[in-house]
């Protein structure tokens, strides 16, 4: 493994890692919120216990976040510093933001666990709603910086180096609200599904339904709205890629030749040498009207950029397609929910379907980081600085990411070992209706 | 511009090291505890510093982005001469974090796995603890040299040698006296108080030793910074200080004012940061070629107004919301005398 490949690699590793934590520390908050609410309202004490449960879910997997956050922070240094010499300075504002909205939510989340009995209990449960306001807001932040390695902003690119930067123009560069939209309603989708799942499960074993058949409708009312705004934004957004990173549009597609009236391509394995994709579904015109709102417009294809620029097609198309796979899976869950729900009550298949369901938003969300940042290489930041001009010059980078790649597994299988454990203690204390 | 960003740096580490470090030496202090009040001891620490340790941890990032926003050549020297030592310090950072909520959190409370958490908490306290004052030490030691080329003397000499690990040992003692007399005040049970009162008083000792050995390691080394600590009179003064508050501080230990040991034990140590800050400034770190100043080092004007206003905009917001939570927890009569069992929020 060479040491740019390392990088990459730890890079890709330790944001996947982050990035699933990030999504339920921005989103479970508010599910949580929603139960305290309900529960301050109406004093139902499935209300408090649902609080209480979920609670701890967010105390757990916020600290997995937060550390995984920090890494990330001292990574962008560690492996990419021929980036952050020229980027820091200029995308520092949405960092800067990031860590005031990052701040706030370390203490709010503080007052939140520990506040109980403390303090005026709309105070508290304020608290636990500003756990999910901030982390909301640090994911619109990150993700503006991202977003600038997409559509660069904010300054001249003089002898290779920045002048004349402008921050403000950075932070709100073009790819910013759709990636930032696009990104926040992933979440609450893929979050919305995984609590769903979990508590199907709970329910299919029978276990205090009351508080099971609350936490389920709470957390499919966020999955099915934001599954059914989600094809909306993605639209938006990949009529923004269309315009500013049309190769990478190129390769999400495996659109080749540039043509009117271009087809989409549904599944597929694109050959790169020959430039074509065997057995795929070809339904013409789509992309041209997905691009640019026009059935006959022309799409440019890969041959028409030099081959050096080309991202890994196989991978970005693969990812595409399992993104939009998924995407259009969960709307269709959605509206199954509401046909079922409105009947009055949801059958045990459909149960069954939800646990299966349960990693579906995540397994999205990962692919649609793929296609973001492999779509956008070879450059880190994108027409302007190669991915192979930013690393490290320190070498042996190889041992950085065995390093944490041990570390992430390890910590993924304890998470998933203290759930287990969670659960199971939900299961046994719950039907009694005793919550410590 | 670039004094304000100066000052919350200042001002971030001086934070991070008081309150970050007496959760730090926390998790020290369990490595070697007694076996009878054990259980005890780790409920004090859970109720301390549970509301407070995300908070704490802050100051470290807040420290990082100022840096890469605001003095992007200081953050890339260090991140790419300190590989080994910053990621060592990261390793820590995840173990500790996790394994302290995983020890509060786990459903099912039994001897074995919350000592494993405990054995991991601690040891990885101690761990994290040793690499940010090797980092630290680093810093000023003078090794980092940004035109090496080969890997020993590029990304190994610049964190090995006698500064950088007395001063790993230095910060080891500073977190471990600062949490035991911050912990005096967070228990009502008086052996376990006698208990951080005694480690209070000897890693007091010990601070003032390592402290001693620091300067001998800069001595022997022949260090740039000692001479320029020497010619600061505030800096000789900061430290002077710093000693003579250890007869304050058991007076006030004596008589159970938990507040004003704590506000002592923090100037005392913020006397040290400072006396340092003082010799430092405005250097950032040396190198063989001479000190880097945070001055050669800065971002254009445009960035670095913005992050001034960020920095501003933010305290705003995050200190009395820092400050609310201190008040809740840390600071009222009640919170200090009251049983913690109660509100376990479990």
């Amino acid at each position: 493994m060479d040491d740019l490949l390392a990088a990459r690699s730890t890079m890709a590793f330790s944001l996947g890692f982050h990035i699933i934590f990030a999504a339920i520390g921005m989103v479970m908050p508010f599910m949580m919120a929603m139960a305290h609410f309900l529960y301050l309202k109406k004093n139902r004490q499935e209300d408090l216990e649902l609080t209480k449960l979920w609670m701890k879910g967010v105390a757990i997997l916020f600290a997995v976040g937060a550390v995984s956050g920090t890494v990330l922070s001292f990574e962008l240094g560690l492996l990419w510093p021929g980036f952050m010499k020229h980027a820091g300075p200029i995308i520092g504002m949405p960092f800067s933001w990031e860590g005031t909205a990052f701040f706030l939510e370390a203490i709010a989340i503080g007052l939140f666990l520990y506040g109980w009995n403390r303090m005026n209990k709309w105070v508290h449960w304020f608290a636990g709603f500003v756990v999910g306001l901030s982390g909301f807001a640090s994911g619109i932040f990150v993700v503006a910086a991202n977003s600038w390695m997409n559509t660069p902003a904010g300054f001249d690119w003089v002898n290779g180096q920045a002048v004349n930067i402008d921050p403000v123009a950075a932070m709100f560069n073009k790819a910013w609200l759709h990636q930032t939209m696009h990104m926040q309603v992933a979440a609450i989708q893929a979050v919305g599904f995984a609590v769903a799942g979990l508590h199907a499960l709970l329910l299919l074993k029978g276990s205090h339904s009351a508080l099971h058949a609350r936490a389920l409708k709470i957390a499919m009312v966020f999955a099915t709205v934001a599954s059914l705004i989600q094809p909306m934004v993605g639209h938006f957004a990949a009529q923004k890629v269309a315009e500013y990173q049309p190769v990478k549009l190129a390769a999400m597609e495996a659109h080749f030749k540039t043509e009117a009236r271009a087809p989409i391509i549904l599944g597929g394995i694109p050959d790169v040498e020959t430039g074509e994709v065997h057995g795929a579904i070809k339904i013409p015109g789509v992309l041209s009207f997905l691009a640019f709102n026009d059935f006959n417009a022309t799409v440019k294809g890969l041959h028409d950029f030099p081959r050096e620029e080309w991202p890994p097609v196989l991978i970005v198309h693969i990812a595409f397609q399992i993104m939009v796979g998924l995407g259009s899976l969960m709307i269709v869950l959605g509206l199954v929910y509401i046909f079922l729900a409105r009947r009055g009550g949801l059958p045990k298949w459909f149960l069954k379907v939800l646990v299966v369901s349960t990693p579906l938003g995540f397994i999205a969300i990962e692919a649609g980081w793929v296609v973001t940042e492999v779509g956008r290489q070879p450059w880190i930041v994108y027409g302007i600085m190669k991915t192979k001009d930013a690393v490290t010059p320190m070498p042996g980078v190889q041992f950085h990411f065995y390093l944490f790649v041990a570390l992430y597994l390890f910590l993924s299988f304890v998470t998933a070992w203290l759930f287990r454990r969670q659960v199971q203690v939900a299961e046994n204390n719950m039907h009694k209706g005793a919550v410590k | 511009m670039i004094e304000i960003l100066l000052f919350f740096i200042a001002a971030s580490v001086l934070l991070y090291v008081v309150l970050g470090g007496a959760d730090y030496g926390a998790g020290i202090l369990e490595l070697v505890p007694i076996p009878y009040l054990q259980n005890k001891q780790r409920h004090v620490v859970n109720e301390a510093m549970g509301p407070v340790w995300e908070a704490n941890h802050m100051w470290l990032i807040l420290v990082v982005v100022i840096l890469f926003v605001g003095f992007p050549g200081i953050f890339n020297i260090v991140m790419i001469h300190l590989h080994i030592p910053v990621v060592a310090l990261l390793v820590g950072i995840v173990a500790r974090g996790t394994a302290f909520t995983f020890r509060h959190y786990d459903a099912i409370h039994e001897p074995k796995s919350q000592n494993v958490y405990s054995l991991i908490f601690s040891l990885s306290s101690l761990w994290t603890t040793f690499w940010l004052g090797v980092l630290a030490g680093s810093l000023f030691q003078g090794r980092i040299d940004p035109t090496a080329k080969d890997f020993v003397n590029a990304y190994v000499a610049p964190w090995t040698g006698f500064v950088p690990f007395t001063m790993g040992i230095f910060t080891i003692c500073i977190c471990t006296f600062l949490a035991s007399v911050y912990l005096v005040g967070e228990t009502q049970d008086s052996e376990l108080k006698k208990y951080f009162w005694r480690r209070g008083f000897a890693y007091n000792i010990a601070v003032i030793i390592t402290g001693g050995l620091v300067f001998l390691a800069a001595y022997l080394e022949d260090s740039a910074f000692l001479k320029e600590f020497l010619n600061h009179p505030l800096s000789i003064a900061c430290v002077v200080a710093a000693t003579l508050l250890f007869f304050l501080l058991w007076q006030l230990l004596k008589r159970n004012q938990p507040l004003l040991v704590r506000l002592t034990a923090a100037a005392q140590v913020s006397l040290i940061i400072l006396g340092w800050y003082f010799a430092m400034a405005p250097a950032a770190l040396s190198t063989p070629q001479g000190p880097v100043s945070f001055y050669d080092a800065a971002a254009p004007a445009a960035a670095l107004r913005q992050l001034t206003y960020a920095l501003c905009v933010g305290s705003v917001l995050i200190f009395p919301s820092l400050f609310y939570l201190l008040k809740v927890f840390k600071l009222s009569s009640k919170s200090l005398q009251s049983d913690s069992a109660k509100n376990d929020g479990k």
